[in-house]
């Protein structure tokens, strides 16, 4: 970064640091290009796409036939009879679907326990990220009297060791089961009523009835909490479990039953299919909290066997709105020209792609970053991952659904051979999944772009901001240091002994300037867990307090801190003193990019895309107000429109006017949001306060910076 | 790190205390959250070595009459122990368990900037009275000196590692404490009070011994030795001048020879701490296995290496993949690396005491095989107290990034590997290497930095 400082004083430094110094001092050339680049590169992601492929040797998936008979269907369409007439009959109690549930698992031969839980009120918890999960235990008080209670039946297996286990969830709403979950259910008894006979088993299957009443998230984490914290001493246990079912007082297991670890979680749904479409439709969701994804190959093994075996036809989430813009249909059409020029030069390189496909993918891929980059969880399989556990939902949509009393068995077949097969390869496993990727973005069911390519981009946009930092850093050291020269040659008194001049800790000052904007951050982030603390206000209120609030702790800040500590030798510049500021700030600005991007991947590529160009280009308006160029003017009206466009209110809702219309938002929307990305622990949240509004501040203080 | 460097400005005597009670304070109201921070697992703060866990674990086998060492979770001192140990099960008034333990902590702290800010004082008084000797009274109307002691010793309570390390639940302050004890001993040239420390410093954490060769040349030539050659210089150029010259002579004359009595006091009365430790020792450990079992499970824990759970330095991934008859080998050689050091620098550096101490905590906590972040946060107070002579050092910012950006994605690359699955060990290893490559760039820029100072002051001399 220094090195520039002497460069006048060694002739010919090595090669590397010659290199350095052409991109540092042709830095905005060099970051133009770059950011250009990445763009592109970011468009260019679904032509990069590559196939999947089964990694993992020993999932085999479709090698055995499937053995779900009939005998299991009919037996599976009584029971979602039962269902579904029991929710008409019956409502004196609540507990009676659980019940009816447990006796058919009992009556197969299953074990069989509820699991009794409080809807848990979602808590932010910051440090989350960095602590394992075991963690959220928290002391409920047990006044609420709407338990949710969760059905669990479990399949040892024959084969087994009991220290493995494969979990298949069913979410249902108890007091009122629609259709389509009768249906589900029906879809994971004929399941168990398959698995309970089979030799071949050798990990055991648990199947979680959740009782969704209090949301189908809720229902699921209650009961994976339970299970990974195992309590000694049984004090205060008798809250989560009923130990004698509690309609007709049979006895139960008295324990939280458990089987091994989790190999994999299926979380089946069914739902209406309202499309034209002429197949039955399977959607698959996979986005846990921060982006995570599960392991490919779980997707692999369900896209496979669902287009080869049951003839589905898969889908992941698109962003529709993107299906029908005409850039992106000319850029597609760019994309198919180059790859035909390309063929034609050489038929070996075989990266066309044509235009449908191509925004087929652009669609994909971006509702796909988008999830991620949320941070909260698209299912119930979200939970799955805190644990470590690969989970994803299947999510089957059938437009037979209205009239299923006519056909319901054929829907029955198709989806229990589907999840069977998915249960027989995972059952194969002999270790965790752990071949395939975890980090990748889907452009369709089969084709996905994994870390090192999508890595590329995210590079190319963040590359520019430590070179710009260390040119501006070059920049205003060489200027102090001309500025103390010519001071010495008019303090002719002093020149022969040079002073100590603390020339290179100079950043300091602006060091200084930069942590208190950082803390700050740190405090606007704390600030909406005490405004939740306030019962009963509506979200516009919570807004401007937490505004209002962010401003004057700004100010607070400024005056404690701020004016506490001067070096004295260091104020003679203050006219350039922005260089250094603006320096300091792209320096972390892209360390906290660069760690957002380690965490969640898709929220830094993102941040970066508003992040780079306002940082990048921030200069105070009145040197460009002085300058009075075409050039200057119209760099600051660049400047202003980029601070006022990043505003994160601001981008939020110039986002929705985009993706949704703007006809009916209120703006207490925002509240509501940034609400759901705290209480789901999302990452982003914290990325958006400590890293994106500081950054944001400082670009507008350089803005409005004195020179 | 950051906190600190803002520190670096502070300038007046009130403000100065204002804001060493504002860091206690701090760590006051911090250890009441330890849940929350759950700081004492990370094994950023806590090794194998300083964990108070260990502790309270060897004290409670203790308690039920086994050794202390058994099962290899407590591998600290025997003295420790029987000081610490009555600590971490007390408890006062419904209160958690650690608070007593975090309290003594945070006196150490305490004490520990205290030490730095006598230190520095010390330190900085001699070297404005070697620039006045040498004729450099000028310096001091062109540029100001700063009052590098006070620097030090807020950057040795704000720095975020020291903190951490603190509430962190660990010995790390105490053993830091004894180091600084040692070396302030000898600064004001007190042999037994130099000894002392370094003898506990040595029998808590084993590398500090190596600190034997600062405190000598501190004891010897006083805290800034300014080598002779410059007086001579000096003198030469004003050798018909009257009265200063005379003066300087006076001064050449004061500094001419290494003093050996307090260094032959020292040897002394290190031996004398030396029989006094290993005696409570022995007496601690008479019914365990004696003193040699003693010496294998603390210093031979250390030196093989034996546990190679994750930790921010380069050798337990080192040892997990070397292979098992190659391993005595590169125990030697990973160890001959920090002895084979010593010497050049001791030489080079030999007029500048101090800074070597720091030289060697920085190169020791680079090669240990157990560091934690309060080794840095240490040498990093010790490098605070040579404000003034570094202050034209280069890369300053960025190392300040380098050690702002390793520390927030050292733990967010262990929670990638640990507790979601999606990393592996590389990841987290990747920012030890970069932790231990920013270490080294600290140490060759400050030296250097240090160099070029005592050039510019002899080109001065030579000038005038």
């Amino acid at each position: 970064m220094a090195e520039a400082e002497d460069e006048s004083a060694k002739p010919k430094p090595r090669p590397i640091i010659r290199l350095g110094l052409f991109l540092i001092s042709h830095s905005f050339v060099v970051s133009v290009v770059c950011c250009a680049a990445g763009v592109f590169a970011l468009l260019l992601l679904p032509v990069l796409a590559k196939n999947t492929y089964i990694s993992e040797n020993a999932l085999m998936p479709g090698s055995a036939s499937p053995m779900l008979s009939n005998d299991d269907v009919s037996r599976a369409r009584a029971f979602v009879n039962k269902v579904v007439s029991f929710d008409t009959k019956s409502d004196s109690s609540s507990i009676g679907l659980q019940e009816l549930v447990a006796q058919h698992i009992t009556d197969l031969g299953g074990e069989v326990n509820f699991h009794r839980f409080l809807p848990q009120v979602n808590k932010f918890n910051p440090l989350h990220f960095f602590s394992s999960p075991d963690q959220g235990i928290v002391q409920e008080n047990y006044s609420c009297s709407s338990y949710g209670i969760n059905t669990v039946g479990f399949i040892r297996a024959p084969n087994g060791d009991g220290k493995e286990a494969i979990v298949l969830v069913t979410p249902y709403n108890s007091v009122k089961t629609s259709t389509g979950e009768a249906l589900s259910l029906g879809i994971a008894y004929s399941i168990f009523s398959l698995l309970t006979r089979v030799t071949w088993l050798a990990k055991d299957i648990i199947w979680l009835a959740a009782d969704s009443q209090h949301g189908e998230y809720a229902a699921v984490a209650a009961w994976l909490r339970e299970y990974h914290t195992p309590s000694f001493g049984g004090s205060g246990r008798g809250v989560f479990e009923s130990n004698a079912s509690p309609t007709t007082g049979e006895k139960r297991h008295n324990d939280f039953l458990r089987a091994g670890t989790m190999a994999a979680a299926l979380v089946i749904k069914v739902t209406d299919g309202s499309e034209k479409a002429e197949r039955d439709v399977l959607n698959l969701y996979a986005e846990a909290s921060n982006g995570q994804m599960p392991n490919l190959d779980l997707i692999n093994v369900v896209n496979y066997l669902a287009v080869n075996g049951q003839g589905l036809r898969v889908k992941v989430e698109k962003l529709g709105s993107l299906l029908d813009s005409w850039w992106l249909r000319s850029l597609g059409e760019l994309f198919q020209k180059l790859g035909k020029v390309a063929r034609s030069l050489n038929p070996q390189w075989n990266f066309g792609i044509s235009v449908a496909e191509y925004i087929e993918g652009t669609a994909t891929l971006a509702s796909s970053l988008y999830n991620q980059a949320l941070g909260v969880p698209t299912g119930p399989h979200g939970v799955f991952r805190d644990y470590q556990v690969d989970a994803i939902t299947m999510e089957i949509s059938s437009k037979r659904l209205a009239n299923y009393k006519n056909r319901p068995s054929e829907l029955l077949l198709q989806g229990g051979r589907l999840v069977e097969g998915v249960i027989r390869s995972v059952n194969n496993l002999l270790e965790k999944f752990h071949q395939s990727f975890f980090l990748y973005l889907l452009t369709s069911p089969n084709r996905f772009v994994s870390v090192g390519v999508y890595m590329i981009p995210f590079a190319l946009l963040v590359a520019p901001l430590p070179m710009v930092a260390a040119s501006l850093f070059a920049d205003a050291s060489r200027r102090n240091s001309g500025m103390e020269n010519k001071e010495v040659t008019t303090f002719p008194a002093s020149s022969d002994i040079p002073a100590i001049t603390f020339g290179s800790w100079r950043w300091l000052h602006a060091a200084k300037t930069v942590f208190i904007v950082h803390f700050w951050g740190a405090v606007v982030t704390l600030l909406p867990h005490f405004l939740s603390l306030v019962p009963d206000s509506a979200p516009l209120t919570n807004l401007i307090t937490w505004i209002v609030l962010s401003a004057s702790s700004l100010l607070i800040l400024q005056v404690i801190l701020g004016s506490s500590f001067t070096l004295p030798s260091m104020t003679h510049t203050r006219g350039m003193e922005w260089t250094l500021l603006k320096s300091v700030t792209i320096a972390f600005a892209c360390t906290g990019l660069c760690i957002m991007s380690v965490i969640n991947f898709a929220t830094a590529e993102m941040g970066a895309l508003m992040l780079v160009p306002m940082c990048l280009m921030s200069r105070p308006l009145r040197l460009d107000a002085k300058a009075k160029t075409l050039k200057s003017f119209l760099r600051a009206g660049c400047n202003v429109v980029l601070t006022f466009m990043f505003f994160p209110p601001v981008t939020y809702y110039l986002w929705k006017g985009a993706l949704v219309g703007l006809d009916n938002a209120r703006i207490g929307d925002f509240w509501n949001w940034v609400e759901s990305l705290w209480t789901w622990n999302s990452a982003t949240y914290i990325y958006v306060c400590m890293v994106h509004l500081p950054c944001w501040v400082l670009c507008v203080h350089t803005l409005v910076y004195p020179c | 790190m950051k906190e600190e460097k803002q520190q670096n400005i502070s300038t007046k005597k009130p403000r100065f205390w204002r804001w060493t009670v504002a860091s206690i304070i701090f760590r006051l109201i911090l250890i009441y959250f330890p849940k929350n921070l759950n700081l004492a697992t990370r094994p950023e703060v806590s090794t194998p070595v300083t964990s108070l866990r260990r502790l309270a674990e060897g004290y409670w086998l203790t308690q039920s009459l086994m050794s202390p060492y058994a099962g290899s979770m407590y591998h600290g001192s025997p003295l420790l122990l029987s000081v610490l140990g009555p600590l971490t099960m007390k408890k006062i008034e419904e209160q958690p368990f650690h608070l007593l333990c975090s309290l003594v902590s945070v006196i150490a702290d305490f004490i520990c900037a205290m030490l730095i800010r006598a230190t520095g004082l010390k330190l900085r008084m001699t070297y404005c009275e070697r620039l006045k000797l040498l004729g450099l009274g000028k310096l001091f109307e062109v540029s100001e000196i700063l009052p590098s002691e006070d620097i030090a010793a807020l950057v040795y309570l704000w720095n975020p590692f020291t903190i951490v390390t603190c509430v962190g639940f660990n010995t790390t302050p105490v053993e830091n404490l004894f180091i600084i004890l040692s070396l302030y001993g000898a600064c004001i040239r007190v042999a037994p009070l130099a000894a002392f420390g370094w003898v506990i410093a040595s029998h808590l954490s084993l590398y500090p011994a190596i600190l034997i060769i600062p405190v000598i040349l501190l004891l010897g030539n006083g805290p800034d030795a300014t080598p002779r050659k410059l007086f001579l210089m000096c003198k030469k150029d004003e050798d018909d001048s009257s009265s200063k010259g005379r003066v300087e002579q006076n001064g050449l004359k004061e500094l001419k020879s290494f003093s050996w009595k307090p260094v032959v006091l020292f040897f002394v009365w290190a031996f004398i701490w030396t029989l006094y430790v290993l005696v409570l020792c022995g007496i601690f450990m008479r019914n365990y296995g004696g003193l040699s079992e003693m010496f294998r499970r603390t210093y031979g824990f250390i030196l093989t290496v034996k546990d190679l759970s994750p930790n921010i330095g380069v050798l337990w991934y080192f040892f997990a993949e070397v292979f098992e008859f190659f391993r005595n080998f590169f125990l030697i050689v990973f160890h001959v690396n920090i002895l084979f050091m010593i010497l050049p620098l001791a030489i080079r550096l030999k007029h500048r005491p101090c800074f070597l101490a720091f030289v060697y905590m920085a190169i020791c906590s680079m090669l240990k095989p157990y560091p934690s972040v309060g080794d840095s946060a240490l040498y990093l107070a010790l490098l605070a107290l040579f404000f003034n002579e570094l202050a034209e050092m280069q890369f300053s910012f960025f190392l300040f990034c380098g050690y702002v950006g390793v520390s927030l994605l050292s733990p967010v690359m262990h929670n990638l590997w640990i507790w979601r699955g999606t990393g592996n060990a590389n990841f987290y290893f990747a920012t030890g290497m970069a932790y231990a490559c920013f270490q080294i760039v600290l140490v060759v820029e400050s030296v250097s930095a240090m160099l070029n100072h005592d050039r510019k002051i002899r080109k001065l001399v030579a000038a005038t």
